[in-house]
């Protein structure tokens, strides 16, 4: 009853307070640790708990947070690093390298694309004193920057020893975090409401803030998640100030939102999403590239992207390519088969030449979430058109969790071809790409295999300087185009939606508090 | 009558033991695997495997319902797998504001459906019936999603007389309770307020037919004495049982009201655990409200006794 008397504070006192930040994330934060859940609704509340040692900053380039500064042996297999003096967590213990050293250890075996090869790689990692701590690896991690201060999840939180000694499979009872801002685990109703405090003993650095990079300063006491799961409602209380920033916005509310007074509507991501068309490389007639690249050469990203994000074409692109747009590596090298006007004929030609005789094509959509429901109904058509025999299987997300990691074959309980879309932030390079992994067994569902692409992947890792980084890129793009890892069925973004009274919102693929003032 | 009503909670114990052993089975048979949720989108499928296992999931069935139902037994309802808090500390949240919508629901239909249906019957046939029939008609044919968006957008948004969500505790005043539940409340009791109102009409409608009533008129009883509380009072066995069999509908009806009115409530806590798989949730919060459901069924057949000397257990 405490708990519920708590949530319920004078609203109309609370509107006014500019302290006071009201937020409505994407989804519900059911829980706190962002280690042992990847979820992006528990790295973004965790962004403001916890402290990382690197962050990113808008360049995509790690920068110094909680550390110093560090030093490398000139064979790049020995990193020492020293922490900032006077870091605190939330219960004001300092933040000491045994904190760092743990933390490390809990998060490399959840990190598969970037954590885990740095495990691998470790010969020991050691705290030198209670500032410094060290790596000592027996071959070069080049990225090893880069997966200390990345933003895809999951990130490296400096977690308390203590907690940080959890099994990473289990979860965190206690959450004392090292960001600027506290948890209010008293205030906490999981499916409602979240609560952060203004952690004073935070020490911000000096530098401006850019994305995780800079000094996060905060401007508010309080801010309050409050989870609106309808999205009509969520745009009500928006309109109705009676909150200030929501992260998501329906599409399909934009065009009301940008007519009310007091609201400001904006991309909220630069990086954007990249749709997937997830392939079983495993079954047939999938397991046939020819059969791959039949619906690779008839699939219409337009399409795609128009019953994803609508006619607001400054929402989307086409995207003949595996990178995110406008970032460093980013190429359309290979990308042809996804240019052009689409050909049903070559594409019933190759299902025939596959082999393929009008066996059921198991097409899982997860009917409640609007993307993959789109992006289903979509690839339902297409199929259709190319003379497949689909079998649509209406589903939830959670049960699509589940049967996509099924190897056996469709008519058994697996599947032929499932939707979902990557984080633009997750598809910047290979380190953090899981789903361009072709490692066969070990790849992401879908368990694609191609020695050429795992090439040119270990090629980029090898590269002695962006030429030829970007060289590696092209070949990957192309190999992997190929091979048709997977389908991108375009380029999207969301949009956020702000109160007027609110300024300093960044567009990133995060919610950026810091440096965020209300009036 | 004590006695009956014993026998009756005692008669409760293996309804909700099935019920326990239906939902639990359900649960098992399900497709879904909360595991793949938290490991998220990004996780290989040994993460995943590796939670499950950590969760206990990959365990037989008879293991996991015999825990379960001895942890039950000792007033311990398990643990939520998202969100790591006790199942009882989660429904204790979130009771205050599904009760107090309820109430007030029930207030609101009941003081508006009888009194609409007394008069429905008593002019019967007139515009008056006609206008409290197709108010009926139109309060149960409309779906309460459309009801709450239609009211929100009127009192909040066009009148800026009331808020577009959230729940203010009782304990924080009486006015910013109910100018944060009155919405959600007249959203979710249109239905059921036209669901009394037909009931009443029509078994008014039989009562005012009988030949005690026209004694009554003989006599020169008084309309409304006879209306209330000859007639009323005979009508209402039929009006108490709709009235419980309502609630069901009033406990599905919160669901979608709370999510649409953002209430914190025990609706929502159910879709949020079944959406993730936390089956510990999902199967205390159906005992519960099973439970609930029991005992409603009992004050209803309870209440018989009062409205008719003639009903005896």
């Amino acid at each position: 009853m405490s708990a519920t008397a708590a949530l319920a504070a004078p609203r109309l006192a609370r509107a006014a307070d500019s302290k006071i930040l009201r937020f409505v994330p994407q989804a519900n934060l059911a829980n706190l640790d962002p280690i042992w859940t990847t979820q992006y609704v528990v790295r973004n509340a965790s962004l403001l708990m916890w402290d990382t040692l690197y962050g990113v900053n808008d360049k995509l380039e790690p920068q110094p947070q909680m550390v110093e500064g560090h030093e490398v042996s000139p064979d790049f297999k020995t990193w020492t690093f020293k922490l900032r003096p006077g870091l605190k967590f939330h219960d004001n213990e300092p933040v000491l390298a045994k904190d760092v050293v743990a933390s490390i250890n809990r998060w490399m075996p959840r990190d598969a694309p970037m954590g885990l090869p740095i495990k691998k790689r470790i010969d020991a990692l050691e705290a030198l004193d209670d500032r410094t701590f060290r790596f000592r690896l027996n071959q070069p991690y080049s990225k090893l920057l880069f997966a200390l201060g990345k933003s895809s999840s999951p990130c490296l939180f400096i977690m308390p020893e203590r907690m940080a000694l959890t099994d990473p499979f289990k979860q965190i009872t206690e959450y004392i975090g090292s960001g600027p801002m506290r948890f209010k685990r008293d205030e906490w109703i999981p499916g409602s409401k979240a609560v952060f405090e203004r952690f004073d003993g935070y020490i911000p650095r000096d530098e401006k803030a850019s994305w995780l990079a800079g000094g996060k300063r905060m401007h508010f006491d309080r801010i309050e998640w409050q989870i609106l799961p309808d999205a009509a409602t969520a745009s009500a209380a928006l309109q109705n100030n009676e909150v200030d920033w929501v992260e998501t916005p329906s599409s399909d509310l934009i065009p009301l939102l940008r007519k009310s007074p007091g609201v400001a509507v904006d991309i909220a991501d630069p990086l954007g999403n990249i749709g997937s068309f997830r392939i079983n490389h495993l079954q047939p007639p999938f397991n046939d590239v020819r059969a791959r690249r039949a619906v690779q050469i008839a699939l219409s990203q337009e399409d795609y992207m128009r019953a994803v994000a609508g006619d607001d074409e400054t929402l989307w692109k086409t995207l003949p390519g595996f990178f995110t747009p406008d970032t460093p590596l980013y190429t359309e090298v290979g990308g042809e088969p996804l240019k052009g006007k689409r050909d049903y004929a070559l594409a019933k030609k190759l299902l025939a030449e596959a082999g393929y005789k009008n066996e059921p094509i198991v097409l899982l959509v997860a009917t409640d979430v609007a993307i993959t429901k789109a992006e289903g109904d979509v690839t339902a058509d297409l199929l259709k058109r190319i003379g497949m025999n689909v079998q649509y299987m209406a589903l939830d997300w959670g049960t699509v969790g589940q049967r996509r990691a099924k190897k056996e074959p469709p008519a058994e309980g697996g599947w032929n071809i499932f939707h979902t879309w990557h984080a633009g932030a997750d598809c910047v390079n290979p380190a953090p790409y899981t789903a361009l992994d072709a490692s066969g067994d070990t790849a992401w569902f879908g368990w694609p295999k191609s020695d050429l692409v795992q090439a040119k992947i270990a090629e980029w890792y090898a590269a002695p300087d962006f030429a030829a980084e970007k060289t590696a890129i092209d070949g990957l793009n192309k190999a992997a185009m190929d091979d048709v890892v997977y389908i991108p069925t375009g380029f999207f973004k969301f949009y956020q939606a702000w109160r007027t009274s609110l300024s300093g919102i960044v567009k990133a693929p995060f919610p950026v508090f810091w440096d965020v003032t209300k009036a | 009558m004590l006695a009956y009503a014993a026998r009756r909670v005692l008669a409760t114990i293996p309804v909700v033991l099935f019920v326990a052993l239906f939902v639990f089975s359900l649960l098992y048979i399900a497709p879904g695997d909360p595991a793949a949720i938290i490991a998220g989108d990004q996780a290989t499928p040994d993460d995943v495997e590796r939670i499950r296992a950590s969760l206990g999931l990959d365990r037989p069935f008879l293991i996991r319902f015999g825990e379960w139902l001895w942890h039950v037994l000792n007033g311990d309802l398990g643990t939520s797998i998202f969100t790591n808090l006790p199942v009882a500390h989660m429904i204790a949240q979130r009771i205050e504001p599904t009760t107090s919508l309820m109430i007030l629901t029930l207030i609101l239909s009941l003081s508006c459906a009888i009194p609409m249906g007394v008069v429905a019957a008593w002019k019967h046939g007139t515009w008056i019936d006609r206008l409290v029939m197709t108010t009926a008609v139109f309060g149960y044919s409309t779906p309460v999603f459309v009801i709450g968006y239609l009211l929100a957008y009127l009192f909040a948004l066009k009148l800026d007389w009331l808020p577009v969500q959230g729940f203010t505790s009782i304990s924080q005043g009486l006015f910013p309770f109910l100018r944060n539940l009155i919405l959600p409340a007249v959203a979710l009791g249109l239905v059921y307020m036209a669901l009394i109102a037909r009931i009443t009409r029509a078994t008014m409608l039989d009562v005012l037919s009988q030949d005690y009533v026209r004694t009554a008129k003989a006599k020169g009883v008084a309309q409304n004495g006879i209306l209330f509380v000859h007639a009323l009072k005979n009508a209402a066995v039929p009006i108490v049982t709709i009235v419980g069999i309502g609630f069901a509908a009033l406990i599905g009806g919160a669901v979608v009201t709370e999510s649409v009115f953002a209430i914190p409530g025990l609706g929502r806590l159910t879709v949020d655990a079944i959406l993730r798989r936390d089956y510990p949730v999902i199967q205390g919060v159906v005992l519960m409200f099973s439970c609930v459901y029991v005992l409603v069924n009992l004050g209803v057949d309870l209440l018989y006794t009062l409205f008719d000397p003639r009903i005896r257990y």
